[in-house]
Formats: structure tokens, sequence, C-alpha cells
């Protein structure tokens, strides 16, 4: 636009650095992880992280982001672009999602940020990050096959309700965690 | 006949009695039959934040477990059912990763050759018996109880979960199958709101949140109940309120109904012993009334 084209009912308080050169703080991430991406997107199912264009649709339909705006999807996937690999893995906020996964539901170029966040909660457990909840769970899992403590009380209730009695086994459900690696994963602390 | 093996799941038969009870009993009534299988074990929903691979053949354990009995699944929770078809679908479209799946199935005694479909109850309900059937199964009149369904996400989500049944935006089986019994369901804003359940034992304050949210959105709708079809979304809107109402200084006493328990309700069951209505964590003394009393009419 040239400035003879500038209609005279234009409002004169534009601020002068609407041009962007000093008006935005420079923020300062030590250790960008240039590969990160490509190390998330390797993923089945996270190689859609290449088509977002952090429009926000994830993070409006997100309904623990309307709860607790520190969990924010888009922020997360534009951290992973960015590289910011040691703030997003050892994030608690990425074990938040309740797994609606409206945020795939939404997004118009069909990223699956399910699928994204799950890479990266994989990674963070790697790591040694795994939430205490989860780590019980599978504890339990190793012993009965199911993710809950189980008692005689329990049995006896099923009992009184003439519910089965439940055959819980553990002992496949063992095997399998441990040929994954999940057993040694647990113990794993963090950094 | 159809018959499934019925597939419990961890959270129904270890906290959410009465669910196991009423969809036992409703199914049976209906000439579904279900059959128990010992080998069954979680189906790996949660396991998969940890290590997808795990969850990945915990999945397929179960689907082999009852693949080897020829038999489809039906599972009582939405997220079991979630977990297990999206493992189902990816091990039957990709057979290299069926395989190496196998060859670690091999040191349990076990194989998945692709076969298996999985279903929730309500999915089965609906496709299985269908609307008119159940209709013509109700003795009991339901008419004028106000009912706000809740779907619970997996029953919707992924989009290809749901394909050819049910939309994910705009859901309506549960609708159907709440009016079959001759309740009204109720439209209602936060409907699609998720209950939390995943997010709790990271963060009591935001699920709570997130379950207060919508009973205050009910508040102004006049409803007898919520209706729902899975255990964790039953925990938190059932089990919850008294915690919420202690820590947002709330008053909610709105009773949850799961659906096997309505349309029991409905087909005459027990209230007691075919439904255990009575575990239910907010008293439904006001239904069963109102039931009585049409009863007499």
């Amino acid at each position: 636009m040239k400035p003879d084209d500038i209609p005279e009912d234009m409002p004169e308080d534009i601020p002068e650095n609407i041009s962007g050169d000093d008006s935005e703080e420079t923020v300062q991430v030590p250790n960008l992880d240039p590969a990160f991406k490509y190390e998330v997107m390797r993923n089945e199912g996270a190689g859609g992280l290449k088509y977002c264009f952090a429009c926000g649709a994830c993070t409006a339909s997100c309904p623990i982001h309307e709860i607790d705006h520190g969990f924010d999807p888009r922020k997360l996937a534009r951290m992973v672009q960015l590289g910011m690999k040691d703030e997003v893995l050892s994030s608690p906020l990425i074990w938040y999602c309740s797994a609606c996964r409206n945020c795939e539901q939404h997004c118009p170029q069909s990223v699956e940020f399910f699928h994204i966040l799950n890479v990266l909660k994989n990674m963070a457990a790697e790591k040694g990050y795994a939430p205490y909840a989860w780590v019980v769970q599978t504890r339990h899992l190793m012993r009965t096959g199911m993710v809950f403590r189980t008692d005689e009380a329990w049995e006896t209730r099923r009992k009184a309700l003439s519910l089965p009695p439940l055959q819980l086994d553990g002992e496949k459900v063992r095997e399998l965690i441990e040929l994954s690696g999940l057993d040694e994963l647990i113990v794993k602390k963090r950094p | 006949m159809n018959r499934y093996a019925l597939f419990l799941g961890c959270t129904t038969p270890r906290y959410v009695f009465q669910y196991e009870l009423s969809s036992r009993w409703v199914l049976e009534q209906l000439g579904i039959e279900l059959i128990d299988i010992d080998d069954f074990a979680c189906c790996g929903f949660n396991q998969i934040d940890l290590n997808k691979e795990t969850g990945l053949l915990l999945a397929a354990m179960n689907l082999a477990v009852a693949e080897a009995r020829g038999l489809n699944i039906l599972t009582l929770c939405t997220s079991c059912a979630g977990a297990l078809a999206e493992a189902a679908k990816k091990l039957k479209a990709d057979p290299e990763k069926r395989e190496g799946v196998n060859n670690k199935l091999q040191t349990v005694a076990l194989e998945y050759r692709g076969s298996i479909e999985v279903k929730h109850i309500s999915r089965v309900l609906y496709e299985d018996i269908g609307v008119e059937k159940i209709e013509e199964a109700v003795e009991t009149d339901l008419s004028g109880l106000r009912a706000a369904p809740h779907y619970g996400c997996h029953y919707l989500k992924p989009e290809w979960i749901s394909a050819g049944f049910d939309e994910p935006d705009a859901p309506q089986t549960l609708h159907q199958l709440i009016s079959a019994t001759g309740a009204v369901p109720i439209s209602y804003e936060t409907s699609n709101l998720c209950c939390g359940g995943k997010t709790f034992p990271i963060s009591r304050d935001t699920t709570l949140s997130l379950v207060n949210r919508k009973l205050n959105n009910l508040k102004t709708k006049k409803i007898d109940c919520i209706v729902l079809q899975c255990p964790t979304c039953y925990l938190m809107y059932g089990e919850m309120q008294k915690q919420i109402n202690k820590r947002f200084g709330e008053e909610h006493e709105v009773p949850v109904l799961l659906y096997p328990q309505l349309l029991g309700l409905a087909m005459g069951g027990d209230p007691q012993t075919d439904l255990g209505l009575d575990l239910n964590a907010i008293p439904l003394d006001g239904i069963l009334t109102r039931i009585a009393k049409s009863d007499q009419d």
C-alpha cells in the first residue's frame, strides 16, 4: 500500500512498531534439538506433525485445556517443531491428556495429536518420567493381569452379589510386559 | 442366538458391580449369550502411554484368546472397546506388524490371525437387537423420566470407531436407546464433554472441575438422571459428586444410571438383585417411587 492510498479516515493511533522490529521479546531457549521433530515423526501415527500449521483447533476443542490452560496441544506441537525436547519430555503436563480425541476429530490437517502425544509420553517414560500412578498400575498388572489392587474383601463382595469369580492370573501379562521391556522402564529414576 | 466373549476389563468388575450385574441380566433377557473367559486381562489402554508396544501386545493377547474360542468380543467399558478395536484394526491391516506381535505372543502360546470384531454393549443392543425389539421388551412405563445421555469418548472417537452406526459430533444411538425405554433423552450443551477419568490419577482437581462443568450445566435442565455407558464415566459422575460438593461448595445430587440399569428397570428387572440399583452412589429412590406409582396407575 502506497502512502497516497491510505484513506483519510484511517485512525492515526497506529502503533509505531507495527512492523514488529522492536516490539517482540526474544525468547532464549537453550539446547534446541532440530532433529527432535523428525525423531517424533518417524513413529507410527505421528507423521502428520509435518502438516500442523498451529491453527489451534486442537486446543480450542480440548476439554482439559478449558480447565487447565497449561495443557495446550497447539503449543506442545509447536514446541516439538521447534526442537524443545527437554522442556517437552520433562513437562508433567504431557500426562494431563484425558484421551478424548477431540483434537484429531477437529484437526483440519488430519494431524493425530493423540498419537503424537503418545510418542512424547513413550519418550518421556524412557527417560524415567513415567507418572507414579501409571507405574503402580503396571505393578498391579504384573501381579494380577488387571490394573487395580485386588483383595479378599473384593472377592467376597462379588460372591455376595452372585457375580462369577475372576480367575486372575498375571503370568501371561507379566511375560509380555517383560518381553517389551516395560518392567525395566517403570523402575527408571527421573533425571 | 448371538454369542459374545464378555470382556469385563478392570474397572467394571472391581468398582462398578451394578454395571456388570445389569448388563448380564439385560443381555440374557434379550437372548445374547455371554461367555466368560478366564484368560482375559487388561486391554492395555493406559499402558500405551508408557510403551506403545506393551499396550498393543496386551490388546493382541486378549484378541487372540477370544479368537481361539471363535468368539467376537463384547465390552462394557468404552475405553476397552476403543483400545481393542484399534489394535484389531492395526493388526488386520498390517500383516508385518501382526507377525511381529505373534512372534512375542508365541511365548505365551497364543497367536492372533486377525479375525475378531469388538463391540461395545450399547452397539450390540443397537445393532444386534435393535430399537424396535427393545421397545417390545419394555414392560414398565418410564415415560416422563428425563434422562441426560452421556456417551463416553471412546464409544465415538476416533471417527472410524463409530463409522456406520453413530456420529461423533452429533451422536444419536444412546438417545434412541433411552427413547426405546420410554424415558426422554434430554439435549444439553455439554453432552459431548469428556468425563476426564483418565486424568483423575494425574490431576484430581482438573478432572473434578471438568465433571463439575457438566453437573452445573445440567442444573438448569430439570433432569431426573444422567444415563451413561462406561464404568469410568460412572465413577466420575456418580461417585465423585460428594467430593465435588465439598471441594467446590456445590449441592449436586444427580442420580446416575448405567444404560443397562435403565433398560433393566423398563424390562421389569428387580432393582436390587438383577440391576444393583442399591449400589449406585446417589440414591435412586425418587426414580423407583415414580416407577412404583406408575405401575399402580
